[in-house]
């Protein structure tokens, strides 16, 4: 596979570029300082990007009274996963939590798809007017008729309130037609014209040859995809203004963090045992660093495997098409 | 013989041309409100086009629920209207059907021709429907109440049906028969053509038709009102703009809000550089890897959750406080001071968040260039005598300066831009005056509590063109200076 081959020759050039630095030069005092100081200034910025997602989870999972009274600041006391399960009667998250996945998978499989085939076609040289279409999308990055246009446009359609809102508008998505475009012309042309000479149509050469050829660039628009899906959050803020329960989860933790201590009105509480019994396990400072951990967990959990597509993702956007 | 059948094929062709040109406007018709024929009286709603009139009932009767309970219309009446909307639709996207055929060989034509011939019937059956839905509404219950208007729009777009079907017929006439045994063929160039169609007319309602909105700007609209010949107004918000006192002195705020912002983030433009030739200098690879790793992962948080985070670390119940506390540093029942409000050094603020969470990402394009870089290089400015930060000086950076220039062009290009999110999140009542983006300002002024459609239209459109200009500019100079473009 092409794939790996490329990462083994990064491989070896990143070895082979930090041996001949290691026997160029002899280390002198001033050599010394810039290092350490190198390995400290890394060293406490990558806490600073580490120790907020720990610092929030450490504090979900601690006793809740300590928590109140902010002792819980390096490593937890008291663990318990009572508040993750309490979080099921906090009112409408259930819904921002289905609405949010559900945009996900479908925006994204959508998406792939419709970016794999139309950058498929327009690397079709005999399609009719091939340039100027392909322009037409492209253009589409670098403009766009503005915010209220764009809610104007929206409410025309018939769109604000609905759930296709999340899904339609992000089928076509142009940055990621260029990268699958640019991918595919960089497939051998023989395999595709032999396929043809076979009697393949179109859609045969789509299905059996380019799908899988192109997996790998697939997969990077994919990922890149379902990032965006997730954390999204301005089109629920600008279109769900009178469908609460079609908010997503993003908009709904936006909306908790921005609430101020009453908890009460956040709990569908059930009775008032149930509501004194809330009132003992959560308070707000937790319901909120709950919920923000668990719009957070997906990403931290899928980005380690996913990080080597995340970096082929902007390595092929600067070649760009 | 020859020369006869050339000259028909002529007329057909001009036919042709004719037929699809209605066909295209009867389809984009059902996009635009004011074509819309269900708009028969004023409970249906002014921004709803026959498109959504069809696909969604509840919001074609979304205004009629008090028209339902004190009996001004009967909501068979509805019923009608919303089923002669289905018809219409099914109807143009036969006819839409049709033309796509027209593109083939002589036996799709004739298919084609079948298509547009039903489908025009069907979409003439949907408007006299309507115009029946119509005629229920001015008859039955208080048509003055609810003020029924004929809809002008059906008579149009049967009249274009008409139009398609003579056409249909007169080609169905002209065009030779397809020989038994010809199969369905159609040019290759089409066939891609008519592949792309659908995500074409995507990008088309969703990234041009939004331009359509911008008409708003001249219109004194307010919310749930119509735009008419009444309420044209001409240039009168663009002059407004800059002639009321408030919005000038708000525009000029949230000007220097924007550039300030983007001018701190421009003249930092070099900090991912210098993060990844610092970063490759160290040795230690597992290090590396793993400050890699990490530093990326904010870029692909909300910017809800680094608000969330922000929460956290930074306000009065948050790390810092309650860490200052426990080692005695802040008397234990003082409040503590929350450093997410007030307004001072906002820009820096905000500078300081978006570099917190872009820094590590934007780095990874300047690691694969040092890697990229010709080791020759190196071990040549050795034997010279060069110095580690000589090497980094002379040969490092040099290597990634090209990929530094086109991206400080585009943070040039992009300088109007900051994006909504980080600015709404952040924003509250003490830091209002110093947060407010042009972003922030166009939704607030547009979708705001006592908002303006018009005016925040109106510096949309400001945005927009400034924008596609800069963008150009940058390109021009880059284009100039490297003989490469960046778009």
């Amino acid at each position: 596979m092409a794939k790996t081959a490329q990462e083994k020759l990064d491989a070896k050039r990143e070895k082979e570029y930090n041996k001949t630095h290691k026997h160029m030069y002899k280390l002198k005092p001033g050599d010394i300082v810039f290092d350490i100081l190198n390995y400290l200034f890394f060293g406490l910025f990558t806490l600073s990007c580490i120790f907020p997602f720990y610092y929030l989870f450490i504090n979900t999972i601690s006793d809740n009274k300590l928590v109140q009274r902010g002792m819980i600041n390096f490593y937890p006391r008291g663990i318990h996963f009572q508040n993750y399960l309490s979080l099921t009667n906090v009112n409408d998250l259930g819904n921002a939590f289905i609405v949010s996945i559900t945009r996900t998978i479908f925006g994204t499989v959508l998406m792939v798809l419709a970016t794999a085939f139309v950058g498929y076609v327009v690397t079709k040289q005999e399609m009719w007017h091939r340039s100027f279409w392909y322009r037409f999308i492209v253009i589409t990055m670098y403009f766009n008729a503005g915010l209220i246009a764009t809610y104007l446009n929206m409410v025309m359609l018939g769109l604000t309130n609905n759930y296709m809102v999340y899904i339609i508008p992000g089928i076509v998505a142009p940055y990621n037609i260029i990268l699958v475009k640019t991918y595919i012309e960089s497939i051998p042309g023989e395999l595709e014209e032999s396929a043809f000479i076979d009697g393949a149509s179109y859609f045969t050469v789509f299905r059996k040859l380019i799908w899988p050829l192109s997996k790998p660039i697939l997969a990077t628009v994919a990922i890149f995809g379902a990032v965006g899906h997730w954390n999204s959050f301005q089109d629920s803020l600008l279109y769900m203004t009178n469908a609460p329960s079609l908010m997503t989860l993003q908009h709904r933790l936006y909306i908790y963090l921005n609430q101020s201590s009453n908890i009460a009105s956040m709990m569908n509480t059930s009775g008032a045992g149930a509501a004194a019994q809330f009132e003992n396990l959560l308070n707000v400072k937790v319901i909120k660093y709950t919920i923000s951990m668990i719009s957070v967990i997906p990403i931290l959990l899928v980005y380690p495997f996913m990080q080597r597509f995340f970096e082929k993702g902007i390595m092929l956007g600067a070649v760009k098409g | 013989m020859k020369e006869e059948r050339t000259q028909t094929r002529g007329v057909a062709e001009y036919v042709y041309y004719l037929q699809r040109i209605l066909i295209a406007a009867s389809v984009l018709a059902l996009f635009f409100p004011s074509m819309n024929p269900a708009r028969i009286c004023k409970l249906v709603s002014d921004n709803i086009s026959l498109f959504t009139s069809a696909v969604s009932y509840p919001s074609l009767i979304s205004g009629v629920g008090r028209g339902f309970r004190s009996g001004w219309i009967e909501e068979s009446t509805f019923v009608v209207l919303y089923i002669s909307a289905v018809i219409a639709v099914i109807g143009t996207a036969l006819v839409a059907a049709g033309a796509c055929c027209s593109l083939g060989n002589v036996k799709l034509k004739r298919l084609g021709l079948k298509f547009s011939l039903i489908g025009s019937i069907v979409q003439i059956g949907g408007y006299i429907l309507t115009i029946v839905a119509y005629n229920m509404a001015a008859n039955g219950g208080r048509p003055e109440k609810i003020e029924a208007h004929f809809p002008t729009a059906a008579l149009v777009l049967a009249i274009m049906a008409a139009v398609i079907l003579l056409t249909s017929l007169l080609l169905m006439a002209v065009l030779p028969k397809a020989d038994a045994s010809m199969e369905y063929e159609m040019e290759s160039k089409y066939k891609l053509f008519l592949m792309f169609l659908p995500f074409g007319a995507l990008a088309g309602i969703f990234c041009y038709l939004p331009l359509w909105g911008w008409r708003y700007a001249f219109f004194d609209y307010q919310t749930g009102g119509t735009l008419n010949m009444d309420n044209f107004v001409g240039f009168k918000w663009f002059i407004y703009l800059f002639q009321n006192s408030t919005t000038r002195s708000d525009i000029l705020r949230v000007m220097a809000n924007t550039l300030g912002i983007s001018g701190l983030n421009i003249i930092t433009q070099w900090i991912p550089m210098v993060f990844a030739i610092f970063l490759c200098e160290m040795k230690n690879l597992r290090f590396r890897r793993f400050v890699q790793t990490f530093t990326t992962v904010p870029n692909f948080i909300s910017w809800v959750l680094v608000y969330a985070i922000a929460l956290a670390i930074f306000s009065t119940d948050g790390f810092i406080n309650t860490f200052a506390k426990s080692i005695h540093l802040l008397d234990a029942n003082s409040e503590g001071t929350n450093y997410l409000m007030g307004n001072s050094l906002v820009w820096v603020k905000m500078w300081a968040w978006g570099v917190w969470k872009g820094v590590g990402w934007s780095a990874i394009i300047y690691i694969a260039g040092i890697s990229g870089i010709d080791q020759q290089l190196y071990e040549a400015a050795t034997v010279d005598g060069a110095g580690r930060f000589q090497k980094m000086w002379h040969v490092t950076l040099p290597g990634l300066l090209p990929t530094f220039f086109v991206l400080l062009l585009m943070a040039i290009a992009g300088i109007l831009s900051n994006g909504l999110d980080q600015y709404l999140v952040f924003h509250n009542a003490e830091n209002d005056k110093s947060i407010e983006v042009l972003d922030l300002y166009v939704y607030y002024l547009g979708l705001g509590s006592n908002g303006s459609i018009p005016l925040s239209t109106v510096v949309g459109m400001f945005k927009s063109v400034i924008s596609v200009v800069l963008l150009f500019g940058a390109n021009a100079v880059s284009k100039a200076l490297r003989g490469e473009s960046i778009i």
